[in-house]
């Protein structure tokens, strides 16, 4: 009798204890948002393949219509008219005519409505980029539309440039430039070509980020004798010390209030950390989880306040996605240094292929990517103006 | 016996504390690098362009940088002269570059010495100034590399500050890495390039 109910004793133990074990190797994996099936009829040439790449940016992709859940469809010849429809009832959606601008314009302003139709996202297909871009030794400062259509080179220096970053309007870029041979901050008006030193401090000078509202410039400076984060107002007054100390602090990103600065911060190794503008202690920003690995750095806050994406890894690197307040964080596609779009759903970001850079469209939701193809060259450190 | 021993033992151990305590060197925690004061550019600053054109076309050749109200000028000190306006010798301490760990920013042991040669050759040159280079591997984000190469350069500046080497003689550049001496995709490249270059600048004559 006392064998068997040491038994059964050590049996039940062993199935409490495994129980206990399964419910610790549980992983919740997030799936991934349903891409959506569209069919686009009527359209043909650039006006076809603006509407096509634009839909599988926001993660829509093109099938037939008898299998599709939208049927896009119109003309385009010198004015664009497009109709939105439901698939299988075909009942109307939305019925609209463009006239003004270019076909691709017409075309980007079509996508535009159908976006707001289908997922009541914000309009993003106007909108352009800034990017480094390498040209033998030196690298340079472009810009071009979202897509890569129409790049322009902005700096001429036949040196070094690196991060660049808009004002909010899309009319003045901030970059790191080593022209004069040391890294200075340049304020550059991307119509007349005017350029600015903005921030040239003794030591190095980096990273700048204009805030949200436009009045004031995150950067990196190591005139302390260590690379800390500061501010000053947007015309290079009342420059703030935020962070101090020996660790050295990188890439900062401001909150949609602009009352909070997210940036990275290496001691022993690199995590995220908040600060308020007004100084004061920074905190961790927890990030953290299964597929979360290595150096978390070039966090970006999303324009709506509730996310931040980042980059992880040191050698391979992956975008990975966190609460804005922290939490649990998950890798979402191999690459590194993101970008939101004004839409809060699209990021851009840099893929290492076969050791160059190519720039690439995140649909966040659904995890599709599609690489902005137009652009040559090795292309990284992608701005999206907002 | 026994306890003489133990006593002048005991003497001579506290004599060696309290003097080496006396000479105790205090390493300096960061060495700030001095704000510029604005002072009269050498050469005349680069006229405006005011032309206007649409974005893209008919941009000016070299668009013209004008200095703003916070460019740093020269360092001050004793050197801020040869600072801006030197001659550049790059071969002098190449035997000295300092190298560096993966996603590390401090001097290793073995690469004490070559910072006490370069502190030496500074005693004896007084008229001198470096300029340190800090680099990366590729295997960081390029921003985090602007900051990790700039800790680097710093590094050696503080090492070489803890040798009597006057912080306002030394210039530090970041490179990220943008500047690989071996463009390899594997350890035997990235070792080479996780490194703080010295550049001697000697006066312009």
């Amino acid at each position: 009798m006392k064998t068997l109910r040491n038994i059964v004793f050590i049996f039940l133990c062993g199935c409490a204890l495994a129980a206990r074990a399964q419910e610790s190797v549980i992983t919740i994996k997030k799936p991934a948002a349903r891409v959506i099936p569209i069919a686009i009829t009527g359209f043909t040439g650039e006006v076809n393949a603006v509407l096509k790449f634009d839909l599988s940016v926001l993660g829509m992709e093109t099938t037939a219509p008898d299998k599709a859940d939208y049927l896009i469809s119109g003309t385009a010849n010198g004015r664009l008219e497009g109709r939105l429809n439901q698939g299988g009832t075909g009942g109307a959606i939305f019925a609209r005519a463009y006239s003004s601008g270019s076909a691709r314009s017409q075309a980007h302003a079509f996508a535009d409505d159908i976006a707001k139709a289908i997922l009541e996202t914000p309009p993003i297909f106007h909108s352009r980029i800034a990017f480094c871009r390498k040209e033998g030794g030196s690298t340079e400062v472009w810009v071009a539309d979202f897509d890569g259509n129409g790049p322009m080179q902005m700096s001429r220096d036949a040196s070094l440039v690196a991060t660049p970053s808009w004002a909010p309007g899309g009319r003045k870029l901030f970059y790191t430039s080593w022209q004069n041979g040391s890294t200075q901050i340049l304020e550059h008006d991307v119509a007349t070509g005017a350029r600015k030193v903005f921030a040239g401090y003794g030591g190095a000078s980096f990273n700048p980020v204009v805030s949200p509202d436009g009045s004031k410039v995150a950067m990196i400076l190591s005139k302390s004798g260590s690379p800390n984060l500061y501010t000053c107002d947007i015309n290079g007054g009342n420059l703030s010390q935020l962070t101090r100390g020996r660790d050295e602090a990188s890439s900062p990103t401001w909150s949609p209030d602009g009352r909070e600065i997210c940036c990275v911060v290496r001691s022993g190794h690199a995590t995220l950390r908040k600060i308020s503008v007004n100084g004061g202690e920074s905190r961790e920003l927890r990030a953290g989880g299964p597929t979360i690995y290595g150096n978390l750095t070039s966090p970006d806050w999303s324009p709506d306040g509730k996310k931040i994406i980042f980059t992880c890894g040191s050698g391979t690197f992956n975008i990975c996605l966190v609460p804005a307040e922290g939490g649990d964080a998950e890798s979402l596609v191999a690459g590194e240094d993101p970008c939101w779009a004004p839409n809060s759903r699209t990021v851009i970001f840099t893929r290492r292929v076969n050791h160059n850079r190519v720039l690439s469209l995140l649909d966040v939701p659904t995890k599709h990517v599609e690489n902005v193809g137009q652009l040559s060259g090795s292309c990284s450190q992608p701005a999206w103006a907002r | 016996m026994k306890t003489a021993r133990l006593l002048s033992v005991f003497f001579a151990g506290a004599a060696l504390i309290l003097g080496s305590a006396g000479c105790q060197h205090r390493p300096v925690a960061t060495t700030q690098i001095p704000d510029r004061e604005a002072a009269t550019p050498k050469s005349p600053p680069p006229t405006a362009d005011n032309t206007i054109t649409s974005g893209g076309t008919g941009l000016p050749e070299k668009p013209p940088v004008i200095p703003g109200e916070l460019i740093a000028e020269n360092t001050n000190g004793p050197w801020a002269g040869v600072i801006a306006n030197n001659n550049e010798d790059r071969e002098k301490f190449k035997a000295d570059t300092v190298y560096f760990d993966f996603d590390s920013a401090t001097i290793k042991k073995n690469e004490n010495q070559k910072l006490e040669e370069v502190a030496n050759f500074f005693k004896n040159n007084t008229e001198d100034a470096l300029r340190v280079e800090g680099n990366c591997d590729e295997r960081g984000t390029e921003k985090y590399n602007l900051s990790l190469g700039e800790r680097r350069a710093l590094a050696v500046r503080e090492y070489l500050a803890n040798l009597g080497v006057d912080s306002r003689r030394v210039v530090t550049v970041t490179y990220g890495a943008a500047k690989p001496v071996d463009p390899g995709h594997n350890e035997s490249a990235w070792k080479k390039n996780r490194r703080g270059e010295l550049i001697l600048l000697t006066p312009k004559r």
